[in-house]
């Protein structure tokens, strides 16, 4: 056994007695007891022992020794030292450390509460920065991300269908052929999670999400396979070989992490599919591209004839040559886009726009993201008065030390010096409160899966982000320590010396300093409020948005049976029997099927009015299309507005027949009657028979669009189904009773995919609300923060008043008048506040102006009601001074003197 | 002539009672063991400075070949006659004091 002291005590030890004449012989010492001890106990123990005495003996050496040699060079000027060497300098620094550990010990409460004010704001700064960090201003977890674009298709302005701006794959096939701009030009099939794998083998049978992507995607962003290899180029042609790759989130949670896992085959749809490689952990394909969709598993989507039949389907992302700009890209594709529409005059959907891809991602996030910043900015700035405002309460008071210490030969330099080193204590403090609040915030976020926000996963309190802390903290504690830093630089310590301590001829200023930081805090309090009211609203106007369905009490699930259909017929029928299964189960009222449920997928068809002489020519209407059974109205609560529904009769074989909304309606047959006409769909045509209310599809915040339903028996091009359920039991025993049903039926279907329709509501107002807790957060902290000032303001000023009230009311003075005079007080410095807080939201109202929904950034109600609130907050801070003043009695009044 | 405080006077004693091996560590057993004392490390060390200061002692580096120093050099710690001088005066101080007290520190 070596009997050697731990290495990292030693050498602290060593450098702390590094020019101590008797530190050889100390070190001996310790080594020669350890060495016993090690001999007698076990080495642990010894090793444990040496690094504790080690650690006192350094501690206590060193600052020993140091103060001796300070003591040394101030007592004896003679000592050669000159004042500025770099080793007196840290000393002076390492007392006045202590002076003002020492100062803030003796008062704790001053300490403690001002590094939580202190901490709030760093912790709000820091949580935020975290967020924005992966989304904004850290690059994206590819090689050379700067280089990577976006080239979706070139959408009308105010498109909101996916399909208008996703491209077909020839498109792709085309710009790669042709671009010169590129690398490498990739694409994804932006529909992915339309299809749907069931897994079976091993275990309970797994619905599983695949994202198509071009056989080169991987290599183009410049992501490596943890495991494994990438897929082929014959892997990426249609109807090619088998393959999957794994996303590191399924790999550990279906295979444990199974290293073996990869050139085996698993069973998707019972086939086989081989295993070719699993994804890096730090490439998570859902949190950048589908955010809110998981993605289980990635599988080649061809780029080939038989896909770009699919229509607009893909999206691109295109590494570009080193020195090309996006501008020269997009020109670029531009001509080529020109050149082929000529070449094929016929060709439709043709078009492209390039961005760089974080802008693309992070884009729609940027403005929340950026008035989250500035909120958070506006609550440290109100913490930075806060904490002003606290420290010249106390100026008062230490005006008479200051004055003491600068008589007795103290130079402004130091003293200055000194009043920072307390505040910065006091900041770091604070820096440590808020990292621990940021990373309680960032855990929070993180866990929000459901958000429909990019890269959130990946949200945390990282090294950068400490760093900020600290930054932030410092820069902090110097500018709140300025101010009563600066106020040591005046002299006139004689006058402050025979006020006998009460500091009263410097009061009236301070006071004035005091009160106009109080206005600045309700200023900005009332900013955040307002801004925080407005999005308050806008989130209340969202989920007061008439869906046009009712959520509550729907439970949906995506079926996908084992069962190999041999015609749509026996399909349908199939979903037919299991309706009446379903419908069986006690409490359930209605069933439905539908192939895309509301806020769930996006896509277009197009389709022409029949019967109309320009009908060949018009520009014709892009649909919503879904395919339904009868009993899909019903079971979503869609009301039928005018004609009939659909009914079992409606079969593959009778009148082609659709349901028209609304508002597609009022587009295709303005100023008509739509029922009984007809359009033209694929070179079909339907008879409209019904028509039916408006359902916000995509978004409750976007207007509804045109939506055609057509009944599945006529329409058999859907993939998979989902199941609406509407039952008077709570969600979760549907859920339950219904799966049961499902299992009975089909084993081998999967059951626990299924959702409320409540929870994708929840979804689809997911981004809106993160912003909203957030800000709400920090409005409630402003206007803790802002009351807290008013109170120590008022109640700082009331104290220093007492003998002057005492006077008052022993020569008459009523208790109201008292009351009413502090609180008038109170209600000044708050109007005078809001007064400037109003002006500057309504300047500042273009921030939030473009998250606003139904409310206008300048809604009088919101305004009002923040300033009542304010007042409100303001007057009860102003009460306890008030009622305290009203207390004061001619006694206590010379008492105090 | 500076005054010996009572550690230091225990320190200036235990190393003259040490004769041949008068070190730090040998100093700070016999204080354990036979003064009944618990002394730290620190306390130790720092007594020996004032003690130098004071000019009460001095010492000297000697190598040591003992393994169990790993290397280290030791201290001899040695009174100067000044310190000699210091704990006679403070020895026939309390002897005198003691005197003075008579039988009564005994009696019940």
């Amino acid at each position: 056994m070596r009997e050697e002291p731990p290495r990292l005590a030693r050498r602290l030890l060593e450098r702390a007695l590094e020019d101590d004449p008797a530190g050889p012989a100390i070190l001996g010492d310790l080594h020669e007891d350890f060495v016993r001890l090690a001999r007698t106990r076990r080495l642990g123990a010894a090793r444990r022992w040496y690094t504790r005495e080690a650690l006192v003996l350094a501690m206590g050496r060193g600052t020993h020794r140091l103060a001796t040699r300070l003591f040394h060079s101030l007592t004896d000027p003679t000592s050669g030292e000159s004042p500025m060497t770099g080793s007196t300098l840290l000393a002076g620094l390492a007392q006045d450390g202590a002076y003002a550990t020492r100062t803030l010990r003796r008062t704790p409460g001053f300490a403690l509460f001002t590094a939580a004010v202190i901490g709030l704001g760093v912790g709000a700064a820091t949580a935020v920065f975290s967020v924005l960090k992966p989304l904004i201003l850290a690059p994206l977890p590819f090689e050379a991300p700067g280089a990577l674009v976006w080239v979706a298709n070139a959408a009308r302005p105010g498109a909101t269908s996916l399909s208008a701006f996703t491209s077909r794959t020839s498109n792709l096939t085309d710009f790669r052929e042709r671009a010169r701009s590129f690398e490498g030009l990739t694409g994804y099939n932006a529909f992915f999670d339309q299809g749907a794998y069931t897994l079976t083998g091993d275990g309970e049978p797994e619905r599983l999400v695949g994202a198509g992507v071009a056989a080169d995607f991987l290599d183009v962003l410049g992501v490596r396979p943890l495991l494994g290899r990438d897929f082929t180029p014959d892997e990426g042609v249609w109807d090619g070989p088998r393959a999957v790759m794994l996303t590191h989130g399924f790999w550990v949670r279906r295979f444990a992490a199974d290293p073996g896992i990869v050139g085996r085959a698993i069973t998707l749809n019972d086939e086989p599919w081989t295993v070719v490689g699993v994804l890096p952990a730090s490439f998570d394909f859902s949190s950048i591209f589908s955010p809110g969709v998981s993605v289980d598993f990635l599988l080649p989507w061809p780029i080939a004839p038989e896909t770009d039949r699919q229509g607009n389907t893909t999206f691109m992302i295109g590494r570009l040559r080193p020195g090309v700009s996006p501008k020269a890209a997009q020109d670029e594709l531009d001509a080529i886009v020109a050149a082929l529409q000529e070449e094929q005059p016929r060709r439709w959907g043709l078009g492209a726009k390039v961005d760089p891809l974080q802008a693309h991602i992070a884009g729609p996030f940027r403005p929340a993201l950026l008035l989250l910043a500035a909120a958070a900015g506006t609550l440290l700035l109100i913490v930075c008065v806060n904490v002003s405002n606290l420290i010249l309460a106390r100026a008062p008071g230490r005006a008479r030390e200051v004055a003491v210490r600068k008589a007795l030969g103290a130079s402004r330099g130091r003293l200055v010096r000194q009043l920072l080193l307390e505040t910065l204590a006091i900041a770091v403090a604070g820096a440590a409160l808020g990292s621990v609040l940021a990373w309680g915030a960032t855990h929070l976020v993180a866990g929000n899966a459901a958000s429909r926000i990019p890269l959130l996963s990946g949200v945390r309190v990282d090294g950068a982000a400490l760093l900020f802390a600290t930054g932030v903290a410092v820069v902090t504690g110097l500018l709140v320590g300025l101010v009563p830093a600066l106020q040591v630089a005046e002299g006139g310590e004689a006058t402050v010396l025979r006020s006998g301590g009460r500091g009263a001829s410097a009061s009236r200023s301070a006071r004035r300093m005091r009160e106009t930081l109080v206005i600045a805090e309700v200023t900005l309090a009332c900013v955040l409020l307002v801004a925080g009211g407005l999005l308050v609203r806008s989130f209340r106007a969202v989920l007061d948005v008439d869906l046009g369905f009712d959520p509550a009490h729907l439970v949906a699930w995506q079926l996908n049976p084992g069962v190999d259909f041999q015609s749509n017929l026996e399909r349908t029928d199939f979903y037919a029997a299991l309706a009446d299964r379903v419908a069986a189960v006690p409490g359930v009222e209605h069933v439905g099927f539908v192939d895309a449920s509301p806020l769930g997928r996006n896509r277009t068809w197009g389709f022409r009015v029949a019967d109309r002489p320009e009908a060949e020519d018009a520009p014709g209407f892009s649909l919503f299309p879904h395919m339904v059974d009868p009993g899909y109205l019903p079971a979503m609560g869609i009301p039928l507005v005018a004609g009939r529904d659909f009914t079992r009769d409606d079969l593959e074989d009778s009148e082609p027949v659709v349901l028209i909304n609304e508002t597609g309606a009022r587009r295709a047959f303005p100023g008509e009657e739509a029922v009984g006409r007809r359009i033209l769909q694929n070179d079909e045509v339907r008879t409209i028979v019904g028509v039916v209310k408006d359902v916000h599809h995509l978004s409750p915040e976007l207007p509804p669009g045109t939506e055609v339903y057509f009944p599945w028996t006529q329409m058999p091009d859907f993939g998979t189904l989902d199941m609406v359920v509407r039952s008077a039991l709570p969600d979760a025993r549907t859920a339950t009773a219904v799966s049961a049903v499902l299992r009975e039926i089909d084993p081998s279907m999967p059951t626990r995919e299924f959702w409320t329709m409540e929870s994708r509501v929840d979804r689809a107002v997911s981004a809106r609300r993160f912003t909203l807790g957030i800000l709400g957060a920090f409005g409630a902290a402003a206007l803790l923060l802002a009351g807290l000032g008013i109170y120590g303001v008022l109640a700082h000023s009331v104290a220093e008043r007492t003998p002057e009230i005492g006077i008052r009311m022993a020569l008459g003075a009523s208790a109201e008048g008292v009351v009413w005079s502090v609180l008038g007080r109170t209600l000044a410095l708050a109007t005078v506040g809001i007064g400037a807080g109003v002006v500057l939201s309504l300047v500042g109202g273009r921030l939030v102006a473009s998250l606003l929904f139904g409310v206008r950034a300048t809604d009088p109600a919101t305004y009002v009601g923040m300033g009542l609130v304010l007042l409100l907050i303001a007057g009860a801070a102003g009460a306890l001074p008030a009622l305290r003043a009203a207390r004061t009695t001619g006694i206590r009044a010379l008492r105090a003197e | 002539m500076p005054k010996v405080g009572e550690f230091e006077l225990l320190v200036l004693m235990s190393i003259l009672r040490q004769e041949d091996a008068p070190y730090a560590n040998r100093v700070r057993d016999d204080l354990e063991e036979n003064a009944e004392r618990r002394v730290t490390r620190g306390a130790l060390y720092r007594t020996i400075d004032r003690l130098a200061e004071k000019g009460f002692l001095r010492w000297e580096m000697e190598p040591s070949e003992v393994p169990e120093r790993g290397g280290h050099p030791m201290r001899r710690l040695l009174v100067t006659e000044r310190g000699r001088e210091a704990v006679r005066q403070a020895r026939d101080v309390l002897l005198d004091y003691f005197r003075g007290l008579g039988p009564r520190l005994d009696e019940a």
